[in-house]
């Protein structure tokens, strides 16, 4: 069995790379991406902590489980309506580039 | 054989109002044929909207009432007793009851803005009714699932209705910065709610405070990751920058209900995590918050400073009213966690006002939120001038306001826990904000208009909500505790009900 340690870590890394791809990137999609990888990252440190609280085999418990059900549920509509918005953004303006998002400024 | 569970069905009373509200309003849209005629008149957009706006303000009447009658009899009840995920309990009943107030206030406002703007659809009303519906879960939420859920819940419609003007380029990057700031921060919280349950092993809050271990790191790094997160929701610095940005962008009644329900829906959420999660006594969490209040209380009121565009500085403004908010987190009492909710009253009144005149001065297709549109103001539209100085007032905290009692409120309750920088810098900028406060009162009457007045009737929405929101500024300014309705034989002591209300957090 893969130890514990090893799956945090993995989702800590992968974690890490979604925030530095929203901070970094300039594409929106990819910063979409990049937050999806960072949603995956907890989901896998739920399942991995699951392992870690397993209840009894009598009685089991899945807390960490079932919460990864709703953050996929979850996930998915947010990414429904993060595509909506970039479509109408698209339609008025033929480009990915946050930098060129930039009629609000202070 | 699995028994049912135990379940008490009234809890779920005024969430069921507001998304069985925004569901009977999606049918109702789509039944609404344009051109074939319902009560002896056409329909036509506009009067699709009223009657959409109508059967949203039902629904959310519906749901202050059980709301307000769950407040009276003060139980604390869970959904289902294993497991419990959501609890209809005073707090939480207080914050229901203002956010639906304020959802109310919004759809009033909505009517003729939208029709203005030539926006009206149906899906709007049901997606305000959709977020009140998260923001009222969230409120009531007693376990990290419930909060993500409800925060979400409350946010996503947010996205869509912060780029509703889908033709204008603003309202589009008002919606893409808010959706992926705003996805970036839930993520954070979601990595943060994981390794709280890492750390103890569950995700409710009671059983949080049991296994909780402060000296723990990956217990600590969740809690400030959670952190992180709902200081982006009440945009507190330095998680502010998409603020103003998405207030500006987005179209002026979203601004409103943004300004005030997220902000009030996120800061409950946050009191009662912090109060029964974690602890108030936690000393580690009371400096980073001091910081977050001393930096957005001068980083709001500076910058607000040289704004040029209204909704640009009512965002500024609300990032600093976000600093002074949190001075009463810091403290970690009851008396502090009350003063806040007092505030988070005034302050939904007194902004909803502000946006609200902003929203009765659009005109077709545009909006009225340059400074200079109000020069001269107090000539053409004195009523709107009146009000709009009214607001100004109470949110620089002038006495005989609401805001004034809120913020004074804040400082006795900081200064008997001996502090003394946090209501300093309160004052301080509060002195600072007056400057531009202050700046459109004086430019509504010393100026002379430049142009025609945008537009020269007023809403009959429109109007019930401003004299309502500028009634109940005078009226907390005068009687924050002692107010009564003697004809109505009413008393209204919202001071008491916000101490009474943080009780259920402290368990005393």
């Amino acid at each position: 069995m893969i130890p514990l340690d090893h799956v945090i870590g993995l989702s800590a890394v992968l974690f890490s790379l979604g925030v530095i791809g929203v901070l970094v990137r300039r594409n929106l999609i990819v910063m979409l991406m990049s937050v999806e990888l960072m949603l995956n990252a907890a989901n896998l440190a739920f399942i991995a902590f699951n392992r870690l609280w397993p209840g009894t085999d009598a009685t089991p418990v899945l807390d960490g489980q079932v919460f990864v059900l709703l953050v996929i549920t979850v996930a998915a509509a947010e990414v429904a309506v993060g595509m909506g918005i970039l479509l109408a953004l698209f339609r008025n303006r033929d480009s990915a580039d946050p930098e060129e998002a930039s009629l609000l400024k202070w | 054989m699995i028994a049912p569970p135990e379940i008490s069905p009234s809890v779920l009373a005024p969430i069921g109002f507001t998304a069985i509200g925004a569901m009977v309003i999606l049918v109702q849209d789509a039944l609404l044929t344009r051109g074939s005629s319902l009560l002896g008149r056409r329909v036509t957009p506009a009067y699709a909207g009223t009657l959409n706006a109508f059967t949203a303000m039902l629904f959310l009447s519906l749901a202050l009432y059980v709301t307000v009658v769950a407040f009276a009899s003060g139980d604390s009840l869970v959904f289902q007793l294993a497991n419990p995920v959501y609890q209809q309990d005073r707090f939480g009943s207080f914050a229901t009851a203002l956010l639906v107030v304020v959802g109310i206030l919004t759809c009033a406002l909505s009517v003729s803005y939208l029709s203005e703007l030539g926006i009206n659809h149906g899906a709007y009303y049901a997606l305000v009714l959709a977020s009140i519906t998260g923001a009222i879960f969230l409120v009531g939420a007693i376990d990290l699932l419930g909060v993500y859920v409800g925060l979400e819940l409350m946010t996503i419609p947010i996205y869509v209705l912060a780029g509703f003007d889908r033709a204008r380029l603003r309202s589009n990057e008002a919606a893409i910065k808010y959706f992926v700031i705003g996805s970036f921060a839930t993520a954070i919280l979601l990595y943060g709610m994981a390794l709280i349950y890492g750390a103890t092993g569950t995700t409710s809050f009671g059983a949080i405070r049991d296994a909780f271990d402060p000296t723990s790191p990956v217990a600590m790094l969740g809690v400030g990751l959670i952190l992180i997160g709902f200081a982006f929701k009440i945009a507190s610095v330095p998680f502010h920058q998409w603020a103003p940005d998405v207030y500006e962008g987005a179209p002026a009644p979203i601004t409103a209900y943004m300004s005030v329900a997220v902000k009030a829906a996120a800061f409950t959420a946050l009191l009662r995590f912090v109060a029964t999660a974690i602890g108030p006594e936690t000393e580690q969490l009371s400096d980073v918050f001091a910081a977050f209040a001393v930096l957005s209380m001068i980083v709001g009121n500076l910058m607000a400073v040289i704004q040029e565009n209204v909704k640009r500085m009512l965002a500024y403004s609300s990032i600093g009213h976000a600093g002074a908010l949190l001075i009463g987190l810091v403290t970690g009492s009851p008396g502090g966690y009350a003063a806040i909710a007092f505030y988070l009253v005034v302050y939904a009144f007194m902004n909803l006002g502000a946006f609200g005149v902003v929203i009765a001065l659009a005109r077709r297709g545009q909006e009225c939120e340059r400074v200079d549109d109000f020069a001269g103001l107090a000539r053409t539209r004195p009523g709107l001038a009146a009000a709009m100085t009214l607001f100004m007032l109470s949110l620089a905290g002038i006495p005989g306001t609401a805001g004034f009692m809120a913020k004074f409120n804040l400082i006795v309750v900081a200064i008997r826990a001996d502090m003394i920088w946090l209501p300093i810098t309160l004052v301080v900028t509060s002195v600072i904000s007056l400057f531009y406060y202050l700046r459109i009162p004086v430019l509504m009457t010393m100026r002379e208009p430049s142009e025609p007045p945008s537009r020269t009737g007023i809403a009959s929405g429109e109007a019930l909500a401003l004299c309502l929101c500028a009634a109940v500024v005078l009226f907390l300014g005068f009687f924050p505790n002692h107010g009564m309705l003697p004809w109505l034989g009413l008393e209204l002591p919202v001071l008491d009900w916000a101490s009474d209300s943080v009780t259920d957090l402290f368990g005393s």
